[in-house]
């Protein structure tokens, strides 16, 4: 255990001091252990679990499924092949021929709507004519994941950033696919492999069930359930259920004695319980394993698809038993043994649980869950694309060989150049609309990529650690949203959305890492060198005796052991000492006497300290050190003083919380830090511990909709709509969260110095009063920029948009329209200019005849029609900036960005860090503000009614803390679980000449008298939120309608109507306002003047019926024109409405 | 207004008539910063690194401010 002594610096100290300070240990502990926490997320941080995972798939899995699908035959020329030797995805690089740099930044990818993207590079061998060549193709591209191990961002130091405009602090892990950033976000599923015994308490039914997954494989489903006390197997490929003792007669295991053994073991009761399976295998005559298979033969579904002769039932029912029945199993030759005892394992834990019902799995444990990674599903795509593409090949060459004689050799080389972008397509296709649909492998999912958040910085980065989950939509089952204890420190349990999705997604904690795949066959042979016995050589008294475990990797049993603890204790010590992947978990469950080794991936892990005889390994010299910035977290990795747990690995273990709380005999693990226990985004929030749960959820969700700093790259980006703050600082109460994450230099909010006091009646319901002087100095202040694009096409007949100077005006000879006013002469607005409602600000023209493929004149002479961009909304902006490139495809690409400078008015939105939000109520002038006595104003006064009901405690630390801190002129630290203790902070106010309790003597400023109670008074980071009444507010009296029913229009875009709801109406119905709702429903709305007939009932015009061919009975009257329109729809359909008319 | 008119009457004789004094538009890198010309219906690209994002350059009218 004790590492080698090398002499260094480190091995000094971690061999050294072990002995003879004992008496003074419990005072010197570990201060500043979370420094660990930073030097993790060097190495890993937030968002290193999707960029591990794409660089496995990049780096690994890449070749792996090349290697699987490596060669190219011809059936027409048996001598010729095709043979992939090698796969490199190179780094990302401009897809044009010609171009002098090849670099390619992805910020250049966002502006020119490109897509991030790195040539495919395959190493083929084949034949040409008698020769074997090789030679290097480009199969294609792949999108990139940015700050991967194949972007150009990587290891690049913030200058070299800088000059790619590109911010240091975004997280990356996204891609760039047509200009848009599109992230895959990870996916929860149920683990592969592995049993889960299920109970169904309704129909009395138990089962274990088992989803199979080979690598790149089908998945298949196979259930062992109970049916009437009988135990059944059953899969999909088989017509009915098939008992229990022929499936396990058809694994090759004869004897019933034998099975009794490798089920029920020598346990009367399950004996018992088992006998019935049995008899009812005798009683269908079945003994041997050839009647089994016949048995079973006849009951399995056969898609055959070549023809041939129909082979007999027992071969169609070993090639299922082989292949696809719990296809993780391996089966070498036909040695079925290992599948035969994993169904039995599987009989045997049904038999459990019939008997005691405590004996069922959790499906909502984290420990049951594997999370899906863009890696994994990029995985999934490239193997159908890549087979696609190789099918398309064969199909190509075979065309071409087919001919019998050519003037030159053929040469696959040149095949494979003309095969077009079928791989490029596909995933430019697949990550940009989110539709992964894998027919092979009957995958069929939509909404798997989104678009990046880009409201805030926090907003992308939540988005980043986002998890959803892939079962159970709308159900109403509260088991999948609630809480579980398992996912402390793994889950945020703060951070999830309210209402429909509540629960279902999930984010990642601060510490979370998601495992990779690491290869299996080296840990099963550690574990045979470990004493580890071979399964196949066991029968059910050893499997089930009464100290022996089953040693199971990844799912799949491979031994016994008689010494789990030395077996697990040894095996963690091999970890330790970095012999085997510190992503591998071990543990023992002692439910099912089995010890687990889990290697694959998608498990969800996360560092802790090593404690071992009552002290944790990382001492303060190693801290030390990590300040000094020798060592890295990978060091302590190496050297054992930290290690990965999963959750499962987590459940057989002593974590300690403290260090003062380590018990010396079982203590095993000290955590690192308890707030890591949070995600990225509740970690914002300043003494979270302090506040009631869910203030803290609902903050999780308004930090996304703060406006602030969005990257250091904001100006240099062009976003369809960017929201910034003009000002923004940051907060006087930090947390640690936010120094990690960069919060701090990305800052999304203002220190507002607050009031706790009513003030006017403009504050009842969260309302707050905003001071004018604040406002104009610039609190609140932010600048909303929209992107708005145009595209100068040129069509396949020649002809082509173009850009106009401004037309002289018609009727004012010679003058300009004023909309044109600040057209130039390249047809685009002048960049600065003040932008009215109204105004043009690309003057395209477009030929009229762009659609008619037959034209084939001249294209400058073709007419053309004014095809401007207008600009829209109801306040003047100015022009930010104008972008004119080219797209892949040659097409002039503008982008125009047009910023609006808004001060914060009546009705914005705005909200603390502690879900406190609310609009501006009223906007008061400075003089009529109080003020203490020191002469400062508030900003804002919020009603101090928001505080019984909403507990959130932890806002008013954050005010105590901020006043501390702006009087002693330091940042205060309110990390949760910990930061700044409320007794310092009174006494640094007290220090300052302030009461400890906050609060101070104000004077109002209307009328000049002291306030008669003192108020709590001081700084609040207050945010403001995306939702203003700018954006919101409508209203119309006369408007446009919509043309079928001529209806007004609906919604704020369309400058609708408000409409009169269903519930309004049957208000006025039961008032029994006939006028006003005559008035609301037709006059006012598609009020119809028709002429109907009052002897046939139909609708003429003029006064003349076409039906009578008379005037007589004629009579006007007024409908509303959606009735006309339903009498003429029926009309059409055959039926006859007529209108009886009365006198009214 | 006063700074509209001025304006106006500025772009007014290049507007109106027939062969009008063509200003040149200029254009500037978004990596290297040179002053470019952009011809239509050409591949946007600076002349002199070649980089294919072209920002216009800023008006020479003087634009006003509401400072509120």
């Amino acid at each position: 255990m004790e590492p080698a002594d090398e002499g260094s610096e480190w091995n000094d100290i971690t061999g050294a001091n072990w002995h003879g300070l004992s008496l003074t240990d419990p005072i010197k502990s570990v201060q500043d252990k979370w420094l660990l926490l930073p030097a993790f997320l060097k190495v890993k941080g937030l968002v290193k679990q999707h960029i591990d995972s794409f660089n496995y798939f990049v780096e690994t899995d890449i070749k792996n499924i090349v290697k699987a699908n490596n060669k190219v035959t011809s059936d027409v020329d048996p001598r010729f092949w095709l043979k992939y030797t090698n796969i490199v995805v190179g780094m990302p690089d401009r897809n044009e021929p010609n171009a002098i740099e090849k670099k390619v930044t992805p910020n250049e990818c966002r502006l020119r709507d490109i897509t991030y993207s790195a040539p495919i590079m395959v190493t083929i061998h084949y034949t040409r004519g008698k020769n074997i060549v090789q030679r290097t193709v480009n199969i294609g591209r792949l999108p990139i994941m940015l700050r991967s191990s194949r972007c150009v961002l990587t290891n690049k130091t913030d200058p070299e950033l800088a000059r790619m405009t590109e911010c240091p602090l975004d997280p990356g892990g996204y891609f760039v696919v047509k200009g848009t950033e599109k992230v895959i976000l990870v996916q929860e599923q149920l683990s592969k492999n592995r049993i889960i015994v299920e109970l169904d308490t309704v129909k009395g039914i138990v089962q274990a069930s088992c989803t199979s997954s080979t690598h790149g494989g089908l998945k298949s489903k196979t259930y062992v359930i109970t049916k009437k006390g009988k135990i059944y197997l059953r899969h999909n490929c088989t017509h009915e259920d098939i008992p229990i003792v022929i499936a396990l007669k058809a694994l090759g295991i004869q004897s019933d004695k034998e099975i009794l053994l490798l089920t029920a073991g020598n346990t009367d009761s399950y004996k018992a319980a088992f006998s019935a399976n049995l008899e009812e295998a005798a009683k269908l005559g079945v003994f041997t394993r050839q009647q089994a298979l016949e048995y079973i033969g006849s009951r399995v579904k056969v898609n055959r698809r070549v023809v041939g002769p129909r082979r007999p039932a027992w071969e169609e029912a070993l090639e299922a038993m082989a292949t696809i029945v719990l296809a993780h199993v391996p089966v070498n030759g036909l040695d079925f043994r290992p599948k035969a005892i994993f169904v039995a394992t599987m009989t045997r834990r049904v038999l459990m649980a019939m008997e005691d019902e405590k004996m069922v799995d959790d499906r909502d444990y984290v420990g049951n869950k594997r999370l899906e990674l863009a890696g994994q599903l990029l995985a999934l795509l490239f193997e159908d694309l890549f087979k696609t593409y190789n099918t398309n090949l064969k199909s190509a060459i075979d065309k071409v060989l087919k001919k019998d004689s050519r003037t030159n050799e053929f040469d696959a080389f040149n095949t494979m150049q003309l095969q077009g972008d079928h791989l490029t397509a596909g995933f430019t296709r697949a990550i940009s609309t989110g539709n992964w649909s894998l027919k092979r492998f009957k995958m069929e999912r939509a909404g798997v990529t989104h678009v990046l958040s880009r409201l805030s910085f926090i907003s992308a980065l939540g988005m980043m650690t986002r998890i959803s989950s892939q079962f159970e939509k709308t159900r109403k089952v509260s088991g999948p949203r609630a809480l579980q204890p398992s996912q402390w420190g793994m889950l945020c349990p703060s951070d999830t959305p309210e209402g429909e999705a509540c629960g279902l997604v999930k984010n990642l904690a601060l510490m979370t890492h998601i495992t990779t795949d690491v290869e299996e066959e080296p840990i099963i042979r550690l574990a045979f060198m470990l004493g580890v016995e071979d399964i196949s050589l066991a029968t059910g008294t050893e499997i089930y005796g009464p100290h022996t475990f089953v040693v199971n990797v990844n799912g799949t049993i491979i031994g016994l052991t008689r010494y789990p603890a030395r077996f697990v204790h040894q095996f963690r010590c091999l970890r330790r000492a970095r012999r085997v992947s510190e992503f591998v978990s071990v543990y023992v469950n002692h439910h099912h006497k089995a010890v687990h080794i889990a290697s694959d991936g998608g498990r969800i892990c996360r560092p802790m300290i090593i404690v071992e005889g009552g002290r944790p390994r990382v001492r303060a010299e190693h801290i030390e050190l990590l300040k000094k910035g020798s060592v890295t977290f990978d060091d302590f990795l190496r050297k054992g003083l930290v290690e990965y747990l999963d959750v499962n690995e987590e459940n057989d273990t002593y974590i300690a919380l403290y260090e003062s709380e380590i018990v010396p005999s079982t203590t095993t693990h000290l955590e690192i830090e308890p707030f890591t226990l949070l995600g990225a985004v509740a970690g914002l929030i300043p003494y979270p511990h302090h506040n009631q749960s869910p203030r803290n959820t609902y903050q999780c969700a308004m930090g996304k909709q703060a406006i602030g700093a969005i990257a250091y790259n904001q100006l240099n980006r062009i976003d369809t709509l960017l929201y910034l703050s003009v000002y923004p600082q940051q907060p006087m109460v930090k947390t640690r969260t936010i120094e990690l994450i960069g919060y701090d230099r990305l800052p999304a909010g203002q220190n507002a110095t607050v009031a706790v006091m009513s003030y006017s009646g403009y504050d009842i319901e969260d309302a707050l009063i905003l001071n004018k002087a604040s406002l104009d100095r610039g609190y609140g202040r932010c600048q909303v920029l929209r992107k708005n694009t145009s595209m100068i096409r040129k069509y396949p007949n020649g002809t082509y948009d173009r850009l106009a100077d401004a037309p002289p005006d018609e009727n004012n000879s010679g003058q300009v329209a004023k909309k044109y006013d600040i057209i130039q002469m390249d047809g685009l607005a002048g960049v600065g200019e003040r932008v009215d409602p109204g105004d043009v600000y690309v003057n395209k023209q477009s030929p009229t005849n762009a659609a008619d493929n037959s034209f084939s004149g001249q294209a400058a002479t073709v007419p053309y029609r004014n095809t401007p961009m207008t600009y829209k909304s109801p306040v003047a902006g100015n022009i930010d900036k104008i972008l004119i490139s080219d797209t892949e495809n040659d097409q002039t690409l503008i982008k125009v960005l047009i910023r609006q400078t808004r001060r914060p008015e009546l009705g914005d939105k705005f909200s603390s860090r502690h879900g406190q939000k609310g609009v501006c109520g009223l906007i008061v002038n400075q003089e009529d503000m109080p003020f203490n006595d020191q002469g400062i104003n508030p900003d804002t006064i919020m009603n101090p009614h928001g505080f019984p009901s909403r507990m959130t405690v932890g806002k008013m630390i954050e005010l105590l803390a901020g006043k501390a801190g702006v009087l002693s002129g330091n940042l205060q630290y309110g990390t949760a679980f910990g930061g700044s203790k409320v007794e310092d902070m009174s006494r640094i106010l007290v220090e300052h000449g302030f009461s400890y309790a906050g609060k101070d003597m104000l004077t109002s400023g209307i009328t000049g008298e002291p306030l008669e109670a003192y108020v709590y008074f001081g700084p609040i980071y207050y945010q403001k939120l995306k939702h203003m009444v700018m954006d919101k507010m409508h209203a119309r009296a006369r408007g446009p309608r919509a043309t079928l029913t001529r209806q007004p229009t609906e919604g704020r875009s369309r400058e609708g109507g408000l409409r009169l709801g269903e519930m309004e109406r049957d208000c006025l119905i039961g008032y029994g306002a006939t006028q006003l709702l005559l008035e609301r429903l037709m006059i006012s709305s598609d009020k119809f003047e028709v002429n109907a007939c009052g002897k046939c009932g139909l609708m003429g015009y003029n006064g003349w019926c076409t039906y009578c061919k008379s005037s007589k009975q004629m009579a006007q009257l007024t409908i509303p024109y959606a009735a006309k329109l339903l009498f003429q729809e029926l009309m059409a359909m055959n039926v006859v409405p007529r209108l009886i008319l009365d006198d009214a | 207004m006063d700074q509209q008119n001025t304006n106006s009457n500025n772009n007014q004789p290049r507007a109106g008539f027939a062969p009008p004094v063509r200003e040149i538009m200029e254009y500037s890198c978004a990596d290297c910063g040179a002053t470019n010309e952009i011809k239509s219906r050409e591949p946007i690209r600076c002349r002199e690194c070649g980089h294919r994002i072209m920002y216009k350059k800023r008006t020479k009218r003087m634009v006003q401010f509401e400072a509120r």
